[in-house]
């Protein structure tokens, strides 16, 4: 009898267990593509990598996410569709982003309408909406407290007491980024002075093209590089004409930017923290 | 007639074409569940796929066709008007006019621009057109002065257009990609305000048609056999620029089409005379129709920009045309 | 009859023609004689009813300033060709007076054939007009003009740019509208040409009519040398034809430079 009892108490238990995360994986989407090389990474660093179907031709990271050729930029619903997915992140600067998502919502198709973060706090944000999107709650959490430990220790660690002026180089005809952008707010964090401040108001945006002569007679301390990849380096940037006095030249401090790691603003954003970190660690 | 059989078979050639249009995709529906689905009839498509057929492919089909329709047939008239083979329906400056409003709207609208833009692009067409009659001299709609000033004020748009890209640059891969034309979001509102006004164009020049032949001779031969040259010209330059500018208002600027097609119809027909737009307006429908079908599937599930493959097609056969006109004149 | 009163025309604020009193009757052919700049062109499309005018142009009664109720058809000096269209085409563009636009009836073609014949244009019909030569071109022009039906032709320079050959083959065509009583009205550099073919001559100089009257009297008029600002000599050959030539002293005698294009 008494066995009897417990055996009916602990098979009930052990449904309801099983009830419980039944009903949550019903819930939660198994069927996702992502549109975001940013949110590709979060559903993976959350766990979420088996609900995802496919991701975007942009999506380079991790190397087992499964990548097609679905376009980011250019959303196609109907070959969206024939995947059949539960769930799309879809970014609102895609091509007739809203277009997109009406018609995605009418054939059924659950819609996550990424907005690209531009503070630290909406790129958590991100992160915790995935989370309770397919039920990984805890596992969000846990993401979002390392990344938070890790970018608090860089930043503390190799913040200036004294302003150091930066140059943010996103291509060889001297674009750069204000402290307006989220990676202009990366370099603030640690109190660096972003020399194209100056000129926000060229671009509505936060990307005006600098001058050449501007930049030499600012003289900025550091140089970082966003276009290495394109073949710039410390060697292309001294041979500019009028260059060469440049503190950041004359010192050696031209930092190459690893590629996509500085425009995810996924939980590689931590990485980025600490590289931005190390570079001023070896200033001089 | 020699016109109504060409009519005819331009027509069946939309109606096979569209067909194959609404039922080729990422995602394929045969022939006989569409027109059951069309037609009401048992056994037609539910759930999600009818609402990918109703919502999604037959109004793209139709745009396209409307779009097709509206360019080629301004491409012949502006032929005809400005007594030149490769004037094409952006002439008069509708183009720049038209990307300068598109622009404006990716600029100062915030929230969904694209619920806007097609008002902005469509004022900025009209405005551009306007522009170059005035300064053309008052509405005085003589041909080669008209082009003159059509270039002016293109020049003058694209030129503002491009400083206020530079000043926003959030605004350059949007444009750019309404400036290569897309029919992508294609949906039931824009078919219904755009086929009022193409239709409404279309039909007053078809109406004219037939006179438009005068304006071909000088204004004088005209003028004797009937004709008044002057307010011909106006009609049937506001009627030609009223559809270009809903046309890429609602899907961009496509190129080509509007050259090519006239000559294409003109060719088969051995006819230039403008008896021919009937069928020219329909065959524009078709070639675009075809053109969107190649631009969703040729590089599925990437889309390709559909003015790529108008161009594609348009650039070989443009230099074919001047190769045969050698001959000619 | 065309009466033309105290006829002025006027552009950017200056007089092109000046008081021009002047009948043309009908089913006559006149020609319009005189230098370049004269004004000839003008007023051929003064009657023709292009142009805005003081005064008083009436063809039959009518003014004719934008009246296109009469049947009035244009030879112009420089047509516009349109690149692509057969012969039988342009020739059946004249049509759209009679039968109206687009309209294609068979007495219409039937009309048209016979002038294609009568032109000598009929084995060309399915030709393009842009490959016609100029003596062709030409004859393709008199041919629309022949389908038109008209009652009053206005031909501009209609051999000036022909050979001796072409010249006569196209005044001969020309000539074929008589039959039909239309009133020929065309404007010449070649008086003796026009002397040859015309029945009226009406001479012009500077906007003005210094001389009008049948051909044989104005040929012989004592006036015609003045009429024409003695750029002319008259000669008469045995049998008493005249023949007009261009006065090669007229520069020395005027000592100023040659303005005429």
């Amino acid at each position: 009898m008494k066995f009897f009892r417990v055996a009916t108490v602990v098979a009930l238990s052990l449904s309801t267990l099983f009830i419980g995360t039944n009903s949550a994986s019903a819930a939660a989407p198994k069927r996702i593509i992502s549109l975001s090389p940013s949110a590709t990474e979060d559903l993976f660093a959350i766990g979420a990598g088996a609900q995802v179907l496919a991701v975007d031709d942009l999506s380079n990271f991790p190397a087992s996410a499964p990548m097609t050729k679905l376009s980011a930029f250019t959303p196609n619903v109907e070959a969206l569709i024939a995947y059949k997915p539960d769930l799309i992140v879809l970014n609102s600067t895609a091509t007739k982003a809203e277009d997109v998502r009406k018609q995605l919502t009418k054939l059924g198709v659950a819609v996550y309408w990424e907005i690209s973060p531009v503070t630290l706090a909406d790129a958590y944000s991100e992160i915790a909406d995935l989370g309770k999107l397919t039920g990984r709650v805890k596992e969000a959490n846990s993401v979002i407290t390392t990344m938070k430990k890790r970018i608090t220790t860089a930043v503390n660690a190799h913040r200036k007491g004294k302003s150091v002026t930066i140059f943010h180089e996103l291509d060889n005809t001297l674009y750069s980024a204000t402290s307006d952008t989220f990676i202009g707010s990366v370099y603030k964090s640690f109190n660096l002075s972003n020399i194209a401040d100056a000129a926000a108001t060229a671009d509505s945006y936060g990307y005006p093209q600098l001058n050449s002569e501007y930049i030499v007679k600012v003289n900025p301390r550091i140089i970082y590089l966003a276009d290495a990849e394109y073949g710039e380096n410390a060697k292309t940037v001294g041979a500019r004409p009028g260059w060469k006095n440049i503190t950041a030249v004359r010192k050696g401090q031209i930092v190459a930017l690893p590629t996509d790691i500085p425009s995810r603003w996924g939980p590689r954003l931590a990485d980025f923290y600490e590289f931005i970190g190390q570079s001023l660690a070896k200033l001089s | 007639m020699w016109s109504w059989r060409i009519t005819a078979i331009s027509i069946a050639l939309l109606v096979v074409v569209a067909l194959l249009a609404i039922s080729f995709g990422p995602v394929e529906i045969g022939f006989p569940k569409i027109l059951k689905t069309l037609l009401g009839l048992p056994g037609a498509a539910t759930g999600q796929e009818r609402t990918l057929l109703l919502d999604l492919r037959l109004p793209r089909v139709l745009l396209a066709a409307l779009v097709g329709a509206a360019l080629a047939t301004s491409g012949a008239v502006y032929q005809t008007v400005f007594r030149n083979p490769l004037a094409d329906p952006y002439l008069l400056g509708t183009a720049a006019g038209a990307g300068l409003g598109a622009t404006l709207a990716f600029t100062i609208v915030h929230g969904d621009v694209y619920a806007l833009l097609p008002i902005f692009s469509f004022v900025g067409g009209i405005l551009a057109v306007l522009t170059s009659f005035f300064i053309s001299g008052r509405f005085q709609a003589e041909p080669n002065t008209l082009l003159l000033s059509g270039i002016a004020v293109g020049s003058f748009a694209t030129a503002v257009q491009t400083y206020l890209q530079q000043r926003n640059s959030n605004a350059l891969r949007p444009v750019y990609s309404w400036i290569l034309g897309e029919l992508t979001a294609a949906n039931w509102q824009v078919v219904s305000w755009s086929s009022f006004y193409i239709l409404f164009s279309l039909s007053i020049l078809i109406f004219i048609s037939k006179k438009l032949d005068g304006l071909m001779l000088s204004d004088e031969e005209s003028f004797s056999l009937g004709i008044n040259p002057q307010q011909l010209r106006i009609i049937a330059v506001a009627a030609a620029t009223l559809a270009t500018a809903t046309a890429v208002s609602a899907s961009g600027l496509i190129g080509f089409v509007g050259i090519v097609v006239p000559h294409l119809v003109r060719g088969i027909t051995h006819r230039v005379t403008n008896r021919s737009l009937t069928a020219i307006a329909f065959a524009g429908a078709s070639f675009l129709v075809l053109a969107d079908l190649g631009a969703r599937t040729l590089l599925s599930p990437a889309e390709l920009p559909i003015g790529v493959i108008t161009a594609f097609v348009g650039a070989p056969f443009f230099l074919f045309v001047l190769r045969a006109k050698r001959l000619v004149n | 009859m065309i009466s033309i009163q105290d006829l002025t025309v006027r552009f950017d604020g200056r007089d092109i023609l000046t008081d021009i009193n002047v009948s043309i009757e009908t089913g006559k052919w006149t020609c319009l004689v005189g230098p370049n700049g004269a004004g000839k062109t003008t007023l051929l499309k003064t009657l023709l009813g292009v142009y805005q005018y003081s005064g008083s142009v009436k063809d039959e009664g009518v003014e004719v300033y934008q009246n296109q109720d009469r049947n009035v058809a244009f030879v112009p000096q420089q047509p516009h060709i349109p690149a692509g269209m057969t012969v039988m085409e342009y020739v059946m563009l004249g049509r759209s007076k009679k039968d109206g636009w687009g309209r294609e009836t068979k007495s219409g073609r039937d009309f048209v054939a016979q002038v294609l014949t009568q032109t000598q244009l009929f084995g060309m019909q399915h030709r393009f007009v842009a490959q016609l030569s100029g003596g062709e071109m030409q004859r393709a022009l008199i041919a629309r003009a022949l389908a038109q039906e008209p009652k009053l032709i206005l031909l501009d320079e209609p051999t000036s740019a022909l050979d001796l050959h072409h010249q006569i083959s196209v005044l001969n065509n020309i000539e074929i509208l008589k039959e039909h009583g239309v009133t020929i009205l065309s404007t010449m550099h070649d008086i003796t040409l026009a002397a040859m073919y015309a029945e009226d001559i009406v001479v012009m100089l500077d906007g003005r009519v210094t001389l009008a009257g049948s051909a044989s009297s104005v040929i012989h008029s004592p006036e015609l040398r003045s009429a024409f600002d003695d750029r002319i000599n008259v000669y008469t050959l045995d049998g008493g034809r005249p023949v007009i030539m261009a006065n090669k002293e007229y520069l020395n005698e005027r000592e100023r430079p040659q303005t005429e294009a």
